[in-house]
């Protein structure tokens, strides 16, 4: 309830948006496509986040070697381990690809438009229906929904599985289960609903694969680099800092005597 | 004092438990920080209460954006509430 009450000016701006796409509005459009309209009006705006997201995660992947490293000697220990990479990332001014905001900014426009659809603001005659298979105000078992749930489903495979690019194994498995896991709730939400995620989530690997063309792939020289002195890493890929290689070197010994005290 | 303070944070806790079981999920580690800001919100509502350990929390995961950093941060590392 109390979340509901927080919402309710995210619910009217995007019902109000959505009513100027829709069959009534500026735009005119039927209700299923100004779903999807919003979808990508949502993306579109979190785009720069995105850039940005890529640029971090091109840096990244120049120091996965390194990463790599840290994260094999810090095995048993995962908090050592993330907080020694996080060291890491500060000492070679490296900004993590991920953040939770983006994220996070995306679910109060779920939940407002599962409020927005709940109440949905269609007149008796207009068409609800998507590709002529599915009403938008159905549930997602009835009729054709199953098949939309199923590609829904495997949208979220994709996004997962660009999404999870720098995740470990055993994270990256967990989301792979995870949209198989969804479904039984899934299959009980509104078709529109079901519209805007999967939307949302082909936009996703839309990106994924755009990322993946404009990034340069550095996967080769990488990994003969992990076993030549990182001073020719830093000089042949990135141009700048000199006293990059010099700074791990010198926390990585103090690190072992450490390891070694506990043992 | 002390326990008057705890009782409404478990509503906190339980927001955050409640995300951790549902959307979180999906967006497992994917956190800059450390700890992550789901923990973070966890330790903070804990050792400040809700009305403080909510303004950490939140002000944590406005800083957990494209833009920052990240790094290792503890709720008791904070400056604002002294």
């Amino acid at each position: 309830m109390i979340v509901a009450h927080i919402l309710t000016p995210l619910e009217n701006l995007l019902r109000n948006v959505l009513e100027w796409l829709g069959p009534h509005g500026a735009i005119g459009l039927p209700w299923a496509w100004s779903i999807v309209a919003l979808t990508v009006i949502v993306r579109l705006i979190l785009v720069p986040l995105t850039v940005r997201q890529i640029h971090s995660m091109q840096n990244l992947q120049r120091h996965a070697p390194q990463m790599k490293e840290i994260q094999k000697k810090y095995k048993t220990d995962k908090k050592r381990q993330q907080e020694e990479l996080m060291k890491f990332y500060r000492e070679n001014n490296i900004n993590p690809a991920s953040s939770c905001l983006p994220l996070l900014a995306q679910f109060p426009v779920f939940i407002s438009l599962y409020l927005v659809l709940k109440h949905f603001p269609h007149l008796p005659g207009d068409n609800l229906e998507w590709l002529g298979l599915w009403n938008i105000t159905d549930k997602g078992s009835e009729g054709w929904g199953p098949v939309l749930v199923a590609v829904y489903a495997l949208s979220q495979l994709a996004s997962s599985y660009f999404m999870s690019a720098t995740a470990e194994k055993s994270q990256r498995i967990m989301l792979l289960v995870l949209p198989i896991v969804f479904i039984p709730f899934i299959i009980n939400f509104k078709v529109g609903l079901i519209l805007y995620w999967m939307t949302t989530n082909l936009w996703t690997v839309g990106q994924g694969l755009v990322t993946r063309r404009l990034m340069p792939r550095p996967a080769a020289p990488e990994k003969r680099s992990s076993r030549t002195p990182p001073k020719e890493v830093a000089t042949a890929v990135v141009p700048e800092p000199a006293s990059a290689p010099a700074k791990p070197s010198q926390p990585r010994k103090v690190k072992r005597k450490k390891g070694g005290a506990r043992r | 004092m002390r326990v008057a303070l705890r009782a409404p944070a478990y509503l906190g806790l339980g927001l955050v438990y409640m995300w951790r079981c549902t959307f979180g999920l999906l967006s497992r580690g994917s956190c800059k920080y450390h700890p992550t800001c789901s923990q973070y919100a966890l330790d903070a509502l804990r050792e400040y209460g809700l009305a403080r350990g909510s303004v950490l929390a939140g002000w944590r995961l406005l800083r957990c954006n494209p833009w920052s950093r990240g790094g290792v941060d503890y709720p008791h590392d904070q400056r604002l509430f002294r």
